[in-house]
């Protein structure tokens, strides 16, 4: 068997290389079948790796060749991927080749198998493909332990927007596995029993201590986990750029970017190459770097900056000329040196660069932050220029930077130094104004450009024009602006002068007028605008010396803050600005003329707003003369001077009840409530009152007035009501009112003549007996004749009719016939004659002065007389005679006028009859009065009806049940 | 949460850098209470999952549902309650020394991950053996006649570990350690608490052990555990003579 083995060996050796000539002379293919293939794995980059051989090559034969490869996932006939890998082989020499598996090679086992083919153009015909090799298999689940459950791939890095795919194996072959991702589920695909896989794509950042990615079996079960390292994206460095500052050493600097260190990786690393001497460095800085300058004069430099981390390469690069990119640095010792008041010198100092090197220096004079002098000096080391034209007592900021001269790159960095001039004396007059009504100077301060240090004191020289006298000197301290001044009516030059450390300013004049300074000038309007007010006069007089503006600063309802500006002779306008003027205030402008004299005479003053504003509260309106048609408003206590504007006039609002018509001058208009109203305009502002006419009477009315301003009117306040009176009420009160002093007068003229009133209008009963007729009677024809008394008067007979039988009253009397009584019904009394005899037409009850109720007589005529039951008998008793019937009578009469009031007394007239033949009781029988004789009345009293006919109940008054009783009796 | 660990932060640099000075003057407090005193104030300190464990869970993600559970399983790498109350005083110390010791080295381990808590721990740990060291040397001094008792046999802190196999199981294994850490100084605290109360035991054995106010333990990070009453079999014969209660 080996013999066999030796000499098959020895003949194919022998039977090669005449294959292979064979191959070569006659340009046939040969199947070149792959060797030696071996797979591994690389579970960090989840790759297969593969490496074989082609030994059927000839010693030194090259040849093109293209290999197929296949792969399979789980099983061999599940192809995953094919792929044809072409190079060149050589006899013996090792060919690599490698896949980079998307599913973690971990959850699945892979089969790979290849064949080959030439592929040299040597060989012209078509090759054929070799026979496959054996499957090779690579299965990585060899290597995990004994958990029960893995996640792959373990530690992966990828970049951020990656997609990447994730599997778990499982070892218990349970389906309740659930995959996390950061603690949100997961849902993916399952590739086999126990192998499922999840797809992740665009993953993002999360932290750098990696996303958390974790399967686990469902109530707490096996776990199972990676860790996915997700990095940034590493970014090209921006704004590369190099500079030196001493020829000798660069410094690169250049914008990192993001960060993309994480656990699993550190931060990207920057490596500096120099392409011309072939160096490079690596970087310790994450944005800058240095570079030392060769010293073998290289001047050009092409710089590659890279930045590199696991997974990417960034790089970028710059070509310059180190001269052209000098940036010097910082000069030093920065002093000013002869500081005078008006020039300083400064000096500074550089560091040099290079050999002989000029640098270009610029030196800015800064006063209150702005630049006011700029000079470029050229300098090796030392730095000088001199600072002229400076004002004294001044701070000023001197500032130095350089730049390389042979090429300028960039200004080095600032160096600054404060300094502060020497003062000199005041170079001005200090601008000196008064104010009369307060007798008082007012020097303003000198402004730092004239003051020229700090102003210490002001000297006032008070001159008396009128009397020549001594000097009166003030010395006012700084820093007060204004001093009093008592001063008599006389004229007066006041010197006014400042003084400093230095010395004294030059003087400043005035002359005050002994005049009472009360002219008359024209006043005029000025209107303001967004850089003041501008304001412009008449020159009266040719001899002015200039013209001062004054105003005061604030409103006018606070104390004056006097203001002024003198302005030259030739000036007839200016503009007055400020920054106290506010909008809606109203500034007085007064123009002075100043004469020769230095004196000041007033020629115009200007009220304006810097912005006029729409009035902010309204008038207080009185209204008067309400007749039927107009009333009267007006409201003069409102001042036009105060407003926040020029007052143009007013509007009148006025609402009626109907709303419909207008009075006559009136207008309809809408409010801004949307309500419809008449207005009324009146465009005089001195106009301060208005009649409202043509109203109708008895309605109501609401009136409100406004002014207005150019800007709008003032604020919609409360209407005020009104009620127009009727039309004739007037004319009722010029009537009513005299009547009723007229009846006063009456009623007073009546009560004072009462006694002749009554004399004339009800005078006292005659008495018959005191009657002078009656003594003329008896004497002439009858002797007989006499007045008939009442006590004369018997009652004849009493019968009762119709006796009830219901209720029994108890009569306490003496009168037997009617103690025992009851009495159901109203009894009727009738009044019979005693004589037997008599037949004439009917009684006539005569009565003397008698009173009787009418509503009796009704029933029958002198007969009937109702009586109520009520009637107690002890009243009834005395009443039987007629003494006593008589002052019953006169006694409840007159209680009853006064208990009842007189609306409630219904009057009954109570007829009286004057017997013809009274007082004889003998005759009144047989001479009974005709009827006719009863017609005469000889008086009337008013009895109540309530006295006549009172109800038959157990309260039944006094005089009623007197009045009834009497009805038992005549005569 | 962040102010809080803020509070805390200045807190735990004072102490820390107190019994670091301590450490290197090598001046031990004298007096045995003060020195228990601060032994368990320091052991509630460490105990507290504040300094610690949380800032850990919160950089490395854990505190998701499904893996912050994980990280509450106190490991059986350090010693128990019950058996460290089963040493005497100094088995204890020598125990506390070295799990301690062995702490302190894989935290340095863990300083990428958590750099500034891991240094104010570490100052924490070091300051905390200075005293267990001056406690040592105090019990030592009262009882110079007793047997060495070795240290605490049972599982004990492991050896420094392994590199872990992957992030994510390193992840879940340096949460339970720390976990196991808090838990370790918990158990301490409370053996150091009835340290005192042997001494009022001592002082009256009439009465129950009672802490005293304001020596409340706070609630550690481990739950469950039955206590011993009484601890120690040579309690007494370990008291410092002159500075132990009698």
């Amino acid at each position: 068997m080996a013999l066999f083995a030796v000499f098959q060996t020895t003949f194919l050796l022998a039977l090669l290389p005449l294959r292979t000539y064979e191959s070569e002379v006659l340009s046939e293919p040969l199947p070149l079948t792959p060797e030696s293939l071996k797979v591994s794995v690389n579970s960090t980059r989840q790759c297969l790796h593969l490496q074989w051989t082609v030994h059927s090559l000839a010693y030194h034969q090259e040849l093109k060749m293209v290999f197929q490869i296949q792969i399979s996932r789980f099983k061999t006939s599940n192809v995953i991927w094919v792929e044809n890998y072409r190079t060149t082989v050589k006899r013996n020499r090792v060919l690599h080749w490698s896949w980079e598996s998307k599913l973690p090679l971990e959850c699945a086992a892979h089969f790979i198998r290849m064949r080959s083919m030439v592929d040299d153009a040597r060989i012209p015909k078509p090759g054929f493909w070799s026979n496959w090799s054996s499957w090779e298999e690579a299965d990585a689940q060899n290597s995990l332990g004994r958990d029960p459950l893995f996640v792959f791939p373990k530690d992966k890095l990828v970049e951020e927007g990656s997609n990447v795919t994730i599997c778990y194996v499982s070892r218990i072959h349970q389906d309740n596995i659930s995959c996390y991702l950061e603690g949100v589920q997961i849902y993916g695909e399952q590739l086999d029993r126990s192998v499922s896989a999840f797809e992740l794509k665009n993953v993002s950042f999360i932290r750098k201590k990696g996303t958390n990615v974790f399967c686990k079996v469902d109530q707490g079960g096996a776990l199972g986990g990676i860790v996915l390292f997700v990095s940034k994206v590493l970014e090209e460095p921006k704004d590369f750029s190099c500079e030196t500052q001493d020829l000798k050493t660069l410094t690169c600097t250049w914008d990192p970017g993001s960060d993309t260190g994480l656990s699993k990786q550190p931060s990207q690393s920057y490596t500096l190459f120099e392409s011309f001497s072939g160096k490079k460095t690596l970087c310790k800085h994450r944005n800058w770097c240095n570079w030392q300058v060769a010293q073998d004069s290289q001047e050009t430099y092409n710089f590659t900056l890279v930045a590199e981390n696991y997974l990417r390469k960034r790089s970028v690069s710059i070509l310059f000329n180190l001269t052209q990119r000098v940036h010097p640095m910082t000069p030093y010792k920065l002093f000013p040196k002869n500081v005078g008041a008006t020039n300083a010198t400064m000096t500074w100092k550089v560091h040099s660069i290079g050999n002989n090197s000029t640098l270009l220096c610029q030196l800015e004079l800064l006063a209150e932050g702005k630049v006011i002098q700029q000079h470029n000096v050229s300098i090796k080391v030392n730095g000088e220029y001199l600072l002229s034209e400076l004002e004294p007592d001044t701070e000023y900021v001197a500032r130095v930077r350089c730049a390389y001269t042979n090429h300028f790159w960039k200004w080095s960095e600032l160096i600054s130094q404060k300094f502060n001039t020497a003062e000199a004396a005041p170079s001005e007059a200090p601008d000196v104004w008064r104010n009369m009504k307060m007798v008082s100077g007012h020097p303003t301060p000198l402004s730092k450009v004239h003051a020229n240090g700090k102003i210490l004191f002001y000297n006032v020289i008070v001159e008396n024009l009128d009397k020549p006298s001594r000097l009166e000197v003030l010395s006012i301290p700084a820093p007060a602006r204004s001093t009093e001044l008592t001063l008599s009516q006389c004229s007066y030059q006041i010197h006014v002068t400042a003084h400093n450390n230095v010395g004294p300013s030059p003087a400043s004049v005035i002359v005050i007028s002994g005049g009472p300074g009360n002219e008359e000038v024209e006043s005029g309007r000025v209107n303001g605008t967004e850089d003041g007010f501008s304001v412009s006069w008449k020159p009266q007089s040719g001899d002015a010396t200039g013209y001062v503006v004054e105003w005061c600063d604030g409103p006018q309802d606070l104390p004056c803050v006097l203001q002024w500006k003198n302005l030259g002779p030739n000036t007839t306008s200016t503009v007055i600005s400020s920054g106290a003027f506010r909008p809606g205030v109203r500034y007085n402008f007064r123009i002075y003329e100043i004469s020769a004299k230095r004196m000041a005479h007033l020629l115009e003053t200007k009220a304006g707003y810097l912005e006029e504003l729409a009035p902010s509260d309204n008038p207080q309106v009185v209204m008067s003369n309400l007749t039927s048609h107009s009333f009267t408003l007006s409201w003069k206590d409102y001042s036009t001077e105060s407003q926040p504007g020029f007052i143009q006039g007013y509007h009148v609002y006025l609402k009626t009840k109907a709303g419909e018509h207008c009075p006559p001058a009136f207008e309809k208009t809408v409010l801004p409530e949307d309500s419809v109203c008449c207005r009324h305009t009146i465009d005089n502002p001195e106009q301060k009152t208005f009649v409202v006419e043509n109203l109708q009477p008895e309605s109501i009315y609401e009136f409100f007035v406004t002014p207005y301003t150019s800007v709008g009117e003032g604020p919609l306040d409360a209407f005020t009501k009104i009620t127009t009176p009727d039309e004739y009420s007037h004319i009722l009160i010029r009537i009513i009112l005299p009547m009723i002093f007229c009846v006063l007068i009456v009623m007073i003229i009546c009560y004072l003549k009462r006694q002749w009133l009554k004399e004339k209008c009800y005078p006292d009963i005659p008495d018959p007996y005191k009657s002078s007729v009656l003594s003329l009677i008896k004497s002439k024809e009858n002797p007989h004749l006499t007045i008939m008394n009442v006590n004369d008067c018997v009652p004849d007979a009493i019968e009762v009719i119709n006796k009830p039988e219901g209720s029994k009253i108890q009569f306490l009397g003496t009168r037997k016939s009617l103690t025992e009584t009851e009495f159901t019904k109203p009894a009727y009394i009738y009044l019979l004659p005693t004589e037997k005899n008599y037949s004439g037409p009917g009684p006539c009850i005569c009565f003397e002065n008698f009173t009787y109720n009418q509503a009796a007589s009704d029933f029958a005529s002198c007969g009937h007389f109702p009586v109520t039951p009520q009637a107690p008998p002890h009243q009834l008793g005395p009443l039987t005679s007629p003494e006593n019937l008589l002052k019953a009578l006169e006694q409840n009469y007159m209680n009853s006028l006064g208990e009842i009031p007189a609306g409630e007394a219904n009057l009954n007239y109570v007829s009286q009859l004057a017997s013809p033949t009274s007082g004889d009781k003998d005759s009144l029988p047989t001479n009974p009065p005709e009827p006719a004789l009863c017609s005469e009345y000889k008086m009337q009293m008013a009895i109540p009806l309530g006295l006549a006919s009172a109800p038959p109940s157990e309260n039944s008054s006094l005089s009623s049940t007197t009045l009834l009783g009497q009805g038992e009796h005549y005569c | 949460m962040r102010a809080q660990r803020m509070r805390r932060t200045p807190l735990s640099v004072i102490l820390g850098l107190l019994f670091l000075s301590m450490a290197a003057t090598s001046k031990c407090l004298g007096k045995y209470h003060e020195l228990l005193l601060q032994l368990r104030r320091q052991a509630d300190h460490m105990q507290d999952t504040s300094t610690l464990l949380d800032p850990y869970i919160r950089i490395q993600g854990l505190d998701t549902p499904g893996l912050k559970e994980r990280c509450r399983e106190c490991p059986r790498a350090f010693p128990s309650e019950d058996a460290l109350r089963g040493l005497s005083r100094q088995g204890f110390l020598r125990t506390l020394n070295a799990t301690l010791g062995l702490v302190l080295h894989r935290l340095t381990a863990l300083y990428q991950d958590l750099p500034e808590a891991q240094q104010l721990v570490g100052l924490n740990i070091r300051g905390f053996r200075s005293n267990i060291h001056c406690m040592s040397l105090l019990l030592r001094s009262s009882s110079e006649a007793e047997t060495p008792e070795p240290t605490q046999p049972g599982p004990g802190p492991t050896p420094p570990p392994t590199p872990p196999s992957d992030a994510f199981q390193h992840k879940l294994k340096s949460c339970r350690f720390l976990r196991g850490y808090h838990c370790f100084m918990h158990s301490v605290g409370q053996v150091l608490r009835e340290w005192g109360e042997s001494r009022s035991r001592s002082r009256s054995r009439r009465h129950s052990p009672r802490r005293a106010p304001g020596d409340t333990a706070p609630s550690g990070p481990c739950r469950g555990g039955a206590r011993r009453m009484w601890p120690f079999r040579r309690d007494r014969r370990l008291m410092p003579r002159g500075h132990l209660p009698r």
